[in-house]
């Protein structure tokens, strides 16, 4: 299929954006491409993770990187010895994060970790439903010894019981402390993040590649659909608001959820009336934990989570309301759901030979045992936990403008979680000392400077990869999560030699069906009010959060993602046509611009360009 | 040499078994009464909607090319007359035919020869058949025929051809359809080729037909390309002859069969596997039947078993337990081969 080695941008020749100059130093050298490893680095494929983190990395949100980068290869590399991949490596290019998967193709290192990698995959195959109860276990006391963190800013003088008590050490002391437990919390859910997803990708990839091997048509999302979960806890936070949406009707309070003020003006508005107040305390039970959920990946701090920006889910409500008026039953039909769920099975399975379709039951059966995992621990750690932890940085952050060492909560999203540790001991310093420090100065000017230089790498568009790729990628996270394989590769290589000026372009096909209509780039949730019905949304991820717009789009674009990605799901959810992982939907596409989006074959089609007259209609 | 116990056609004399009704041809009945004799029988038994027809048997041929293939013998023209006027009787009212020839190679998995034998569409009244009927048979010993059979290494002694008398549907729309994707081999997609008019624009690759692939399972169209219908062949008004007529350019490119059709032909290709096997290639109209005006319907035409040899993946190891493949596909293993 591929003729000679085609490559990508070299990684060593990219300019950093003009007023960016000095971006390295917000970010620790071992990430970044430098002269030691050039001629290794250069031979290397490095793909842009646009679906965890579309933006320029801030410098404190990077402890989410590096903790995957530790936890997760740890798990591929040391704990199971996958025999044919070690870990995936990361660089930082202009502040945008780039992946390199590893793969082992020496035929005796292979040999050698082979019985290794048997035995203890083997053991939690053959315990997972255990291992699971157990990990969910795990995952919720990480989640409560996270909540039970709090930072308070340092008293004026030290309460009297640490003399009382005589306990020897001081406030300062138990922040310096408190801080480290925090770090340790968020690496150590890291570590259950990829306890279990690496193997539960394999079950699914394994399934996935029999299907298409008989089935070569099978779309990605329909064997999605017959593994995935009808009643899974990723729906939970969108089935409240359905739920709460009715309630509001029933107490006769949809008016005020409708008007489409600010959640303050409503919620003030709703304490005028018994029933009203009677449908806060019922939102209020719901929001811990189901409001920790992350308008984003969960991966970025300036993507909130419900529980601090009401907007999104109000938003939501006020259309729900609507619908329940309307008479809309809006509750999932699980039946309905599951029945078509083996409706599917059952038909690609009746297609097959007798043994083949002993195999596929098993696989299917196997898939199904694991899938909950996939489905269920994005809640628990990339909603509920990330979205706790991200709050917690920011009562860090006013624990640091109390000491008088940075301006705004924010500002510490500016700081690598490890110069967090320099400016916390400068603040005991500067409390200890009871006198003016440079450090008032240093730390405000240092992230000034920084927020400049994020806004310059902000207007830098990165190309979906850089470097040169392998023949093959079969590495089952890669594969999987990213989307990432040959076709992949050979679309993105297209695309940067037509400069993407081409009217058309590919993506993974996530979510079946046909739509044209008008697009709308949206790359921040603020934007989503601009979003007019009907149009096509292309944004850099389709987080499920969004949930508003998948009621109102015809079809959704994104840069990056998998069949498995949070977006993706969601989008089958909705019945929407679907594209994920084109790489540049972004950088090609203009807001007006009409388009033709085939969930079927994942081709983007540019119809009309905003602002052109149509030069001839496009027969459907 | 086979023997013939095959059911003659209602009103037709058992005369040397020159003629037997289409619905009593069964597979064992190859050598006597061709393939496509035998696909329809087995349509016809399936209870499909099938043209009315009947079949001039080999044993027809051999006798004509026994006599030196100059003439057809009283015995001939009185059993084909009379089959032909059996179904005139039963539509009341002269009809229109097409005459194919049904080989007993043309259908045999070994060889597909589609194309390769006559046929005509558009015979009307008892000497135009006897004609087309002498035209397959003087088809049948031309030499370019024999040598692309010899190419194939059939046997001489299967030669011999058989000839489907056949009621033509005035078809609107016509084409074929496999029952799996002929190159990839996956059960789950069908594939319908279409276009305007009689099927032979589709068939004999004259024009480039409008495709659909439709997930069996989930009822809906995987993909469509619309072809470029450039002309069709309908019946001329008087229903008596076909004739060539250019497409013009708003349908040339506008889709020949609706989304209805086609879902009226997934439809059939399920009925038509659970009676017949999987891997099919059936060929169908919609139209009505000539010189009746009768509902406009979805014809079969002719079935037989897809002949190409599609790809299959490497048979699975059904004794291997899932968490085994799973792991062989984690330790590098591309699927299903076991080597990486």
């Amino acid at each position: 299929m591929k003729q000679g080695r085609r490559s990508f941008r070299d990684p060593f020749d990219i300019q950093t954006p003009p007023g960016a100059e000095g971006w390295e130093s917000m970010y620790p050298s071992y990430l970044q491409f430098g002269g030691e490893l050039a001629e290794r680095d250069k031979q290397k494929l490095w793909f842009f993770d646009q679906m965890h983190n579309p933006e320029p990395l801030y410098p404190f949100d990077l402890m989410m990187p590096e903790s995957w980068l530790v936890s997760l290869n740890q798990y591929t590399t040391r704990v199971w010895n996958l025999p044919t991949a070690l870990g995936i490596e990361h660089r930082i290019v202009n502040g945008y994060l780039y992946l390199s998967p590893n793969v082992i193709d020496d035929p005796a290192m292979i040999a050698e970790r082979e019985p290794v990698f048997l035995e203890r995959a083997r053991h939690y195959f053959e315990h997972w439903d255990e291992i699971y109860a157990n990990w969910v276990a795990k995952a919720t006391d990480c989640i409560e010894r996270l909540k039970a963190i709090r930072f308070e800013p340092l008293p004026d003088r030290e309460p009297t019981e640490t003399v009382l008590q005589a306990r020897g050490t001081t406030t300062a002391f138990d922040l310096l402390t408190t801080y480290s437990r925090y770090l340790e919390n968020m690496h150590e859910m890291a570590y259950y993040h990829f306890e279990m997803l690496n193997l539960a990708y394999g079950a699914y990839l394994t399934f996935l590649e029999f299907c298409k091997g008989h089935f070569p048509a099978i779309t990605d999302d329909l064997v999605a659909r017959m593994v995935a979960g009808i009643d899974v806890i990723l729906y939970r936070p969108d089935a409240e608001l359905r739920r709460l949406a009715a309630r509001a009707v029933e107490l006769g309070v949809g008016d005020a959820l409708k008007s489409g003020a600010a959640p303050d003006v409503v919620a003030g508005e709703l304490q005028a009336s018994a029933a009203g107040r009677q449908w806060l305390d019922e939102l209020e039970a719901v929001k811990d934990p189901w409001f920790y959920y992350s308008t984003g990946s969960g991966y970025c701090h300036a993507k909130r989570a419900w529980i601090d920006d009401l907007r999104p889910p109000f938003a939501a409500l006020a259309d729900y309301v609507r619908r329940v008026e309307r008479g809309d039953d809006l509750s999932r039909p699980l039946e309905a759901l599951r029945a078509e769920r083996e409706r599917i099975a059952a038909g690609y399975r009746d297609l097959l030979d007798d043994e083949d379709a002993a195999v596929f039951d098993s696989l299917l059966a196997l898939s199904r045992q694991v899938f909950p995992f996939v489905e269920n621990h994005n809640f628990y750690v990339e909603h509920w936990h990330h979205s706790i932890f991200f709050n917690k940085a920011r009562e860090l952050g006013a624990v640091l403008v109390a000491a008088g060492l940075l301006d705004t909560d924010d500002d510490i999203f500016f700081l690598h979680r490890y110069e967090v540790y320099r400016v916390l001991y400068e603040a005991e310093a500067r409390w200890a000392l009871g006198v003016p420090t440079r450090s008032e100065y240093i730390w405000r000017a240092e992230v000034a400077r920084r927020r400049r230089i994020h806004s310059a790498l902000e207007k830098w568009n990165p190309p979906p990869a850089l470097g040169v790729p392998p023949e093959t990628v079969t590495e089952p996270i890669t594969v999987t999560l990213f989307g990432i394989n040959s076709d992949t590769i050979d679309r993105w290589l297209a695309a940067e030699d037509s400069d993407g000026l081409d009217d058309s372009f590919g993506g993974l096909a996530v979510s079946p069906g046909v739509a044209e209509g008008v697009a709308r780039v949206v790359r921040q949730v603020e934007e989503l009010d601009e979003l007019r019905d009907g149009e096509i949304l292309v944004c850099p991820l389709t987080a499920p959060s969004w949930s508003i717009v998948f009621a109102r789009i015809v079809a959704a674009v994104s840069d990056g993602g998998g069949i498995m990605s949070h977006a993706a799901i969601v989008s089958r959810e909705y019945g929407l046509p679907a594209v994920a992982a084109t790489g540049i939907g972004t950088q090609v596409v203009h807001t007006g611009d009409r388009l033709r989006v085939d969930g079927n074959t994942g081709l983007v089609t540019i119809l009309e360009r905003a602002g052109v007259a149509a030069a001839g209609a496009v027969g459907a | 040499m086979t023997s013939l116990h095959l059911r003659v056609p209602a009103g037709v004399a058992p005369d040397r078994g020159y003629v037997v009704a289409t619905e009593s041809c069964l597979p064992q009945h190859l050598g006597d009464a061709g393939g496509k004799a035998v696909g329809l029988g087995a349509l016809l038994r399936a209870g499909q909607r099938v043209p009315s027809s009947f079949v001039v048997t080999v044993a027809a041929y051999r006798d004509y090319v026994a006599s030196g293939a100059r003439e057809l013998s009283p015995a001939m023209r009185k059993a084909i007359g009379q089959g032909y006027s059996a179904l005139c009787e039963q539509r009341g009212a002269e009809i229109t035919v097409a005459v194919r020839s049904s080989a007993t190679v043309e259908d045999s998995t070994e060889a597909s020869c589609a194309g390769q034998f006559r046929t005509f569409l558009g015979a009307a009244g008892v000497g135009e058949v006897l004609e087309q009927v002498e035209q397959c048979w003087l088809a049948a010993v031309e030499p370019q025929v024999s040598s692309y059979r010899a190419g194939r290494h059939i046997e001489a002694a299967d030669d011999g051809v058989a000839v489907i008398v056949q009621e033509l549907v005035d078809a609107r729309a016509a084409g074929v359809m496999f029952t799996q994707h002929p190159r990839t081999g996956d059960r789950s997609l069908i594939v319908i080729e279409s276009s305007y008019g009689l099927g032979e624009a589709v068939v004999g690759g004259e024009i480039t037909p409008d495709l659909f692939e439709v997930n069996r399972i989930t009822r809906r169209i995987h993909d469509s390309r619309a072809g470029v219908k450039a002309f069709e062949h309908r019946l001329t008004p008087d229903g008596r002859s076909v004739r060539t007529l250019p497409v013009d350019h708003e349908r040339r490119q506008a889709w020949s069969i609706s989304e209805e059709h086609v879902m009226a032909l997934l439809a059939l290709a399920g009925e038509l596997e659970a009676g017949l096997g999987r891997g099919l290639d059936v060929e169908w109209a919609i139209g009505t039947t000539a010189g009746a005006e009768g509902e406009e319907a979805l014809y079969a035409l002719q079935v037989r078993p897809i002949t190409t040899g599609p790809r299959r993946p490497p048979a699975a190891s059904p004794n291997l337990a899932a968490v085994d493949h799973i792991l062989g596909r984690l330790a590098g293993q591309r699927p299903g081969t076991g080597a990486r």
